[in-house]
């Protein structure tokens, strides 16, 4: 089943993070639409590794477009536990489905109440809306 | 970043000695990863003690063997994006705007890229070059949206400076959370480790036999200074002339951006005191 972007907690900085069982305690985590169409034409990307470390609001990975380096940060603490390596060779997807096809990293979170602090996403339309 | 067009704030234009590539590209990542918000725009101009190969933040090192020559340069890796570069016969630039507040914009600052390079295109043109913006020649070389050559000089991005089909001045840029760092070259001349890229003075048909300006002459005879490799007393002056108009040029092209109140100041007194050697103490 395909997820939304109504599902989604934001970071300001346009990561999102879904979790879809609660009782694992994964969070899947990606860059939205909007941040995509900021970033325009994306040419590289790096990612951590598996049994990496990740803290929220600390950069996990960077991504290159128009010539400029941006850094990714993460929504959530904890380990990552899945990287969708394939994506760096396809990051035409990213434009088609950020939130499906487009995902970054999984994540086995340490702090679950961290998502508390993320926006919503009527919250972050507007902020990028303002 | 957080500043609004016209905005007023301080800048800072640090004009530093050559260094080594190390050297330099330590400078310009201890100014990313230190600025604060009370910190001023940071403009840095300098060279290199040696011709280097810098390499873009992605790129990797081993694809220099594409191209002849630079296996025998030193290299250091840039944090910012694009192609390598070789630092011989250019300027180098580097311009901090530390982020006002917790600033999480991904992806290029387009108005920053064009300020910088539209005020080149203006001063070169004062001088007499048929200089431009890649995107506004169609004669210039197809535009890339996927990099394929190594180095900078041999790709082309819409808002490149160009002389005829030589590109004389790119730019890449960083993003962090404490701000945006831009880089950028200025090809004055032909290196003799990339025989295939000419600079601003080596353009074919790029210098404007007209012009009478002292700084288009002594263009000319630096073309030829360099050329012999001479490290005499009027090369140094021509390369005065030459810093001078750089410095001139960028400040320009940042101001089109903010209202900026430049001030000299220094590398050392930036990192320590967060102000630089002249900066007010009351900014901020």
């Amino acid at each position: 089943m395909s997820i939304t972007p109504e599902q989604l907690r934001y970071c300001d900085s346009h990561e999102w993070a879904y979790v879809a069982d609660k009782s694992a305690g994964i969070a899947t985590i990606g860059i939205s639409a909007f941040a995509v169409e900021e970033l325009t034409d994306l040419v590289f990307m790096a990612l951590p590794k598996i049994g990496q470390t990740v803290t929220a609001g600390s950069e996990f990975g960077e991504v290159e477009s128009v010539k400029a380096v941006s850094p990714m940060y993460s929504p959530v603490s904890g380990t990552v536990v899945e990287v969708h390596s394939e994506l760096v060779d396809k990051l035409e997807s990213l434009s088609v489905d950020p939130y499906n096809e487009g995902w970054i990293i999984k994540v086995k979170m340490s702090d679950p109440a961290e998502l508390d602090r993320l926006l919503d996403w009527d919250a972050y339309k507007k902020q990028c809306n303002h | 970043m957080e500043y609004e067009l016209g905005d007023s704030v301080q800048g800072l234009v640090i004009v530093d000695p050559p260094r080594s590539g190390e050297s330099n590209m330590a400078i310009d990542e201890a100014l990313l990863r230190n600025a604060t918000p009370a910190w001023p725009v940071v403009l840095r101009v300098y060279r290199w003690d040696r011709p280097t190969l810098s390499i873009g933040h992605f790129q990797q090192i081993e694809d220099r063997k594409e191209v002849p020559h630079l296996s025998e340069l030193p290299w250091v890796r840039r944090k910012t994006g694009g192609g390598a570069i070789v630092h011989d016969r250019e300027l180098t630039y580097s311009i901090l705007i530390p982020n006002r507040a917790n600033y999480s914009v991904k992806g290029h600052n387009e108005a920053l890229y064009r300020a910088i390079h539209l005020s080149f295109v203006e001063q070169l043109q004062k001088l007499g070059w048929d200089a431009r913006l890649s995107e506004s020649c169609a004669c210039a070389a197809r535009v890339e949206k996927i990099p394929s050559h190594f180095l900078c000089f041999s790709r082309r991005s819409p808002v490149d400076v160009i002389i005829g089909n030589a590109k004389i001045l790119g730019s890449a840029q960083r993003r962090s959370a404490t701000g945006l760092l831009q880089h950028g070259s200025f090809l004055l001349c032909r290196s003799q480790s990339t025989p295939e890229l000419c600079g601003l003075l080596d353009a074919p048909g790029g210098s404007n036999p007209n012009h009478q300006k002292k700084l288009g002459e002594n263009a000319k005879d630096f073309a030829s200074l360099l050329e012999a490799d001479s490290d005499t007393e009027s090369s140094a002056r021509v390369l005065d002339d030459w810093l001078e108009f750089f410095v001139a040029t960028l400040k320009m092209g940042a101001s089109q951006l903010f209202s900026i109140n430049w001030q000299n100041g220094s590398i050392s007194n930036l990192l320590t005191t967060g102000k630089g050697k002249t900066a007010p103490r009351t900014d901020g």
